[in-house]
């Protein structure tokens, strides 16, 4: 029986299609980057056959690289365009503490919901300052992913795209240097999704607010009195 | 003139002229030349006296020049005799001392922008290079002055190309590949040592076709590095079959299996060995059952261990590769979340209540 | 008195100057010096053991392979690891196959110069040298017209005014002593050996993939074998090594042998000259049986003292207070004083250099000279190589090794003694080289025989994995290289390399003097040896040579 008047929330379109999409194609290629590029670098012992003929599984698991590889770096190239045509919540400046109440809502969130020490914060609408910073870092090391991975397969490639980073290798060393780099960056990865799924699911539990389920359908539900029309 | 030009000794050796004309068709179309440029190539070789070539020598293990005596087209005879004029060569010449040392400084002296600069070894810069010197001059000293007015300077090998071993970690002479002391370009022709007839095909290519061949950015002549071992490496079916050695001396190592789980660097090495292969053609590496090191790699020495795939992580120390140090990472961060979550049940009780209350108060049934 | 200085010795392997003094013709005081390092040692600590053999290797590309086998023996002795019987048997048919090469491209490229006169053999008649080549063997290549080619290029060469790598030579030297006919016999075979050796090396190709460097295995050889499979160690590929080994013999019994011999007999004054040392040193290589079974093997070990062929001391590697390396006048430090001696496996690396800056005229000979440290076996200088193999050898009574010596003495007209000395190392080169390829012909056909009964196996697995590895422990691998007796000291410790330590033939050769101011075999041999015209010394060439030097193994 509660007595405690509910407070009015709202329905919020945060995230467009094309961010969502981008999204889940991300999470896609990511995933299968991870687990084809892990096989890369350790084969499984597979007998099916005595005969090469036969099967191609490892040359299978490095096309299915290369092709999400391609389609993880165009998708890439499709939401950096939306950075500048989105809505205010796709922004590019959203990834970076430019502002003054950027970085304090980096201190608040830091506070709040990592340490722990302080109770309750300002809520952001769409992504928070610390989770925007995260992304900046993994669209980074996706660049280096994209540097040392197309560098590595312009030697292996005829096409005149892969060619363009021809450059990456000379610029490690070696091959051996690049593909040693490539490889560990690939742990990134793995971190980032385990904290970010975590995370995720942290706001919804805590917040309560459908953060999770905002990345399918793109709707945030928020207490009228904390929307303010520049929040971030 | 007391100089034979190439037609000369092919004519002292029995050649027609018409056999001449058409060597030089060849060298021509095979050096990529037009018609136009055709005359030219017949012309500097009726004049030209064999070339005049120095071999310098120093923080090496000779094994340069012994691959280059193991060429089998043209064999190194032939080449030394007929093609080109080997005049100072620390491990071929007759000379000793200060006899030798004047077969140096002549060369330099009377075919300045004629001679071609062949260089084996690394040249230590530590210390005021003490650490190579011959004749009482550091290697330094000796590359500079030999360099100056060189036609054409080649690095052979690794050592020249890209320090090689003594250049490993900590590098303790400072050991330095030639084409960061010298401001001209370098033809480097990397491998441990390079194959004997890559070696041969290089120096030929200058003086037959009087061009240097067609090198990539590294400095690599592409007709010899532009192809990984593993783009031509006959047991590639295997790898992209998944079929591959897993221990030594295996059943899949007695039939031939990709080497890949041993460590093989062909996948990440540039060299001609699977297809020019070593020895007149008898084998190479991974054909004789060891997979490659990257022996023509920028620092392939520090690229190991050999038989573990992934080469140790830089600055981890040995038995740190990317995985163990990625793994460590991402163990920590699971245990992180799950501190993190357990926390949050303690921490924030108060606020997930409060939200809980905030939620409209349904019945219980419909 | 006049100090001469000869910088580069060249038709070696390395940076060697020597600085002598010589006094009425004949030299007095010696000094050997090794003018360029790179630090292996210390590049290794901290590495994958099994990696070392790689790396080592490259201390030497004239020498390939020696290193290798000697650092995969020595971690094999750490982690007690026996190898298959194959891969004892294509080790050694690597060895034999290194040495034969290496000792034939030492005889006609490295050392033939100092003996054979180039120019002389522009007026030798082609039909003469016909005859001498047929007297002396059954060489298939004797034609006059044969000889009349290869006169004819080397007329055009000499003509061309553009000299190559003969030019400046001694030519005319009055110490030159060989006919025309048999100067021009020699150079035909310069170009022959240089054109044969490249075919020899091809078993290292077979077996490790290249030559130079081929691959080594620790607990093994890296190549399998199936004679069902196109792949592996087939039948083909034997068939290939079982012919190489056939033209091997050919070569040396049929043209280095007597070529050998027919120069040699024109030298035989040499046979006084440049003996040195009396004390060889020889830790024996190419087991029978197995590595560990050192009592079964072609080449013993063995030391002798004072050229006392009756008694044969034993040789201990792991001994620590019989092989000690000292720095005392080498570029080197020790952290217990430059004095000390230490055996290999407490053995220190670490730079010291207080030459002259560079450019410089002369050494300080008075100080430290050289990158190379100083060995002792038990205190006493030692004399390592073929001469020291075949003394042992003959020594401790082995039939086929007694009876090659005997011929060859038997042949020239001279005595055992005569092995003591700048002809006898020369000499004793070519009659161990007789030898081997024999002995190459009996692994090859014990190989064949082992693989006919079905064993094919050639690695052993167990301490392959790091894991398997106690926490600490040394070992030593000892092998006996072209230039003589070759050993690796190991310590492994945590699953790496904690110190790794060369001593290698050259190293006991040609070395600075000790601290109690005894030389090595280089300055000793030197001192005695004539030289009859200070701008071209020759004969100091032939005593260095004679020992075929190679500077880059010595300080690695
Ligand atoms: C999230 C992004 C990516 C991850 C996590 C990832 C991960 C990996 C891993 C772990 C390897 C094995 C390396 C080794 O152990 O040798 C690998 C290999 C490779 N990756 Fe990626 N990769 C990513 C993106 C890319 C991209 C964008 C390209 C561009 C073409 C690429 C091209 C390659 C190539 C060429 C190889 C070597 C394959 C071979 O030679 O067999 N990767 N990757
Ligand atoms: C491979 C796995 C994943 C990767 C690499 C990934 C990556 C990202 C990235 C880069 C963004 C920023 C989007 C933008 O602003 O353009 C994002 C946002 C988001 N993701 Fe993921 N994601 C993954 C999996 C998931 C999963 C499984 C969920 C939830 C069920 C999820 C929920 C969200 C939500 C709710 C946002 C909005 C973030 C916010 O409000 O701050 N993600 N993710
Ligand atoms: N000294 C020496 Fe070596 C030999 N033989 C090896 O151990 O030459 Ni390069
Ligand atoms: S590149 Fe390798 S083979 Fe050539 S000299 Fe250097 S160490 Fe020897
Ligand atoms: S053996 Fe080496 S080079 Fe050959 S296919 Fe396998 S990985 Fe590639
Ligand atoms: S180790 Fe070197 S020889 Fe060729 S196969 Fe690899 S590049
Ligand atoms: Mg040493």
């Amino acid at each position: 029986m509660n007595t405690l008047a509910a407070p009015n929330y709202k329905r919020i379109y945060v995230w467009e299609m094309p961010v969502r999409l981008f999204h889940w194609v991300n999470a896609l290629c990511i995933t299968v980057l991870i687990v084809t590029g892990y096989l890369i670098g350790h084969p499984l012992t597979l007998f099916r056959s005595p005969e090469a003929y036969q099967q191609y599984w490892f040359g299978t698991v490095r096309f299915i690289h290369f092709a999400f590889a391609y389609l993880f770096l165009f998708n890439f190239l499709m939401r950096l365009y939306w950075s500048f045509v989105g809505n205010r919540f796709a922004n590019w400046r959203t990834f970076l503490p430019l502002k003054k109440v950027q970085r304090h809502d980096l201190m608040d969130v830091l506070t709040v919901d990592i340490l722990q020490i302080k109770e309750k914060g300002k809520i952001s609408l769409g992504h928070n300052m610390l989770a925007g910073l995260s992304y900046f870092c993994l669209f980074l090391v996706g660049i280096f992913q994209i540097l040392t991975g197309f560098g590595l397969y312009a030697a292996m490639s005829k096409s005149w795209f892969a060619g363009l980073f021809a450059w990456v290798v000379p610029l490690f060393g070696s091959d051996g240097v690049t593909r040693v780099w490539h490889h560990g960056a690939m742990w990134f990865f793995i971190v980032f999704i385990v904290v970010h799924i975590y995370i995720v699911f942290y706001h919804d539990y805590v917040e309560g607010r459908g953060t999770a389920s905002s990345i399918v359908g793109g709707w945030k539900f928020e207490r009228e009195d904390r929307i303010k029309p520049d929040s971030f | 003139m007391t100089n034979a030009s190439i037609w000369q000794i092919m004519a002292q050796k029995g050649y027609s002229r018409r056999d001449f004309l058409q060597f030089c068709t060849y060298a021509a179309a095979l050096s990529g030349l037009d018609y136009a440029a055709y005359g030219q190539v017949v012309e500097s070789m009726e004049k030209k006296p064999r070339p005049p070539v120095v071999w310098l020598h120093f923080q090496e293990c000779t094994c340069c020049s012994e691959s280059f005596l193991r060429a089998s087209h043209p064999i190194v005879a032939d080449v030394v005799l007929d093609t080109l004029s080997l005049d100072y060569s620390q491990t071929l010449q007759a000379a000793s001392g200060f006899q030798a040392e004047a077969c140096l400084h002549e060369t330099i002296r009377d075919f300045p922008g004629e001679y071609v600069l062949l260089v084996e070894g690394s040249v230590p810069m530590k210390d005021g290079g003490i650490y190579c010197t011959v004749a009482g001059q550091s290697a330094e000293d000796i590359l500079k002055e030999s360099a100056k007015h060189a036609a054409a300077v080649v690095a052979w090998g690794s050592c020249a190309s890209n320090g090689c071993i003594q250049a490993a970690r900590p590098n303790p002479t400072n050991a330095t590949p030639i084409h960061k002391i010298l401001h001209g370009p370098v033809i480097n022709v990397p491998g441990c040592p390079p194959i004997a007839d890559v070696m041969t095909s290089v120096v030929t290519h200058l003086l037959v076709f009087g061009r240097v061949p067609d090198l990539d950015r590294k400095g690599r002549p592409r007709e010899f590095y532009s192809r990984r071992v593993h783009d031509t490496c006959y047991r590639r079916p295997y790898f992209d079959a998944g079929l591959f050695v897993e221990n030594w001396d295996d059943e899949n190592a007695r039939k031939g299996y990709c080497l890949y789980k041993m460590g093989c660097r062909g996948p990440v090495t540039y060299n001609a060995c699977g297809v020019t292969k070593w020895n007149e053609g008898t084998s190479f590496p991974i054909q004789s059952g060891h997979g490659c090191i990257g022996c023509s790699e920028d620092g392939f020495w520090d690229n190991g261990p050999f038989y573990q795939h992934l080469a140790n992580f830089p600055g981890f120390g040995i038995e740190a590769t990317a995985d163990k140090v990625g793994l460590i990472a991402g163990s920590a961060t699971v245990a992180g979340v799950a501190a993190h979550a357990v926390l949050t049940n303690i921490r924030k009780r108060r606020v997930i209540d409060e939200t809980q209350h905030e939620s409209a108060d349904m019945p219980r049934e419909v | 008195m006049t100090r001469i200085v000869v910088d580069p010795i060249t038709r070696i392997e390395g940076h060697l100057r020597i600085e002598a003094t010589v006094e009425n013709g004949v030299i007095t005081d010696a000094y050997s010096a090794g003018t360029m390092v790179r630090g292996f040692e210390i590049i290794l600590r901290g590495r994958d053991p099994r990696d070392a053999w790689a790396f080592v290797e490259r201390a030497c590309g004239v020498c390939t392979t020696v290193h290798a086998l000697a650092s995969v023996r020595s971690v094999e002795d750490a982690l007690a690891i026996q190898v298959p019987k194959n891969a004892e048997l294509i080790r050694n048919l690597m060895f034999c196959t290194q040495l034969v090469q290496d000792h034939v491209v030492h005889f006609y490229h490295l050392h033939a110069l100092d003996w054979v006169d180039v120019v002389s053999a522009l007026s030798a008649d082609p039909a003469e040298t016909s005859e001498l080549a047929k007297s002396i063997s059954r060489w298939p290549k004797t034609s006059k017209h044969y000889f009349a080619d290869v006169q004819n290029r080397l007329k055009t060469f000499v003509q061309s005014g553009q000299l190559g790598i003969f030019k400046n030579g001694y030519w005319g030297h009055p110490q030159y002593k060989l006919p025309p006919v048999a100067n021009l016999l020699a150079v035909a075979h310069y170009l022959e050996a240089l054109e044969w050796q490249k075919e020899l090396v091809k078993i290292h190709a077979i077996f490790g993939g290249k030559n130079p460097h081929p691959n080594y295995l620790v607990g093994g050889v890296p190549c399998s074998i199936n004679i069902n499979e196109v792949n592996a160690i087939n039948n083909e590929r034997l068939n290939h090594v079982g012919h190489l080994i056939k033209g091997a013999i050919e070569v040396v019994e049929q043209m280095y042998i007597p070529d050998l011999m027919a120069i040699a007999s024109f030298y035989k004054d040499w046979a006084g000259i440049g003996g040195g040392l009396s004390n060889y040193l020889v830790y024996g290589d190419l087991p029978t049986t197995f590595y560990g079974d050192r009592d079964h093997y072609k080449f013993p070990s063995g030391a002798i003292l004072n050229r006392n062929l009756n008694e044969i001391h034993e040789v201990d590697g792991k001994d620590d207070s019989q092989i000690k390396e000292y720095i005392s006048r080498s570029w080197y430090r020790y952290q217990g004083g430059d004095d000390v001696g230490l055996h290999p496996w407490q053995g220190e690396t670490e730079f010291n250099y207080t030459g002259p800056k560079p450019p410089y005229e002369h050494l300080d000979v008075d100080q430290k000279y050289s990158w190379l440290k100083t060995p002792r076996w038990n205190d006493h200088p030692m004399e390592v190589g073929p001469l020291a193999r075949m003394l042992v050898a003959y020594g401790r009574g082995l039939e086929d090794v007694k009876e090659v010596v005997h011929e060859a003495l038997g042949r020239l007209g001279v005595g055992v003694e005569a092995l003591f000395s700048t002809l006898g190392r020369t000499a004793a080169r070519g009659l161990e080289t007789r030898l081997v390829v024999q002995w190459m012909k009996g692994f090859y056909d014990e190989l064949v025989a082992n693989i006919k009964a079905g064993d094919t196996s050639t690695f052993t697995q167990e301490r392959w994995e790091p894991s398997s590895w106690p926490q600490e422990c040394e070992g030593v691998g000892m092998s006996e290289a072209p230039r003589g007796a070759l050993a690796h000291w190991i310590r492994i410790k945590d699953r790496k390399i904690d110190n790794y330590q060369l001593v290698v033939p050259t190293t006991w050769n040609a070395s600075p003097r000790d601290p109690q101011g005894q030389l090595s075999a280089y300055e000793s041999a030197l001192i005695g040896t004539p030289v009859a015209n200070l701008d071209q010394p020759l004969e100091l060439l032939r005593t260095i040579h004679s020992f075929d030097p190679c500077l880059a193994c010595a300080v690695h």
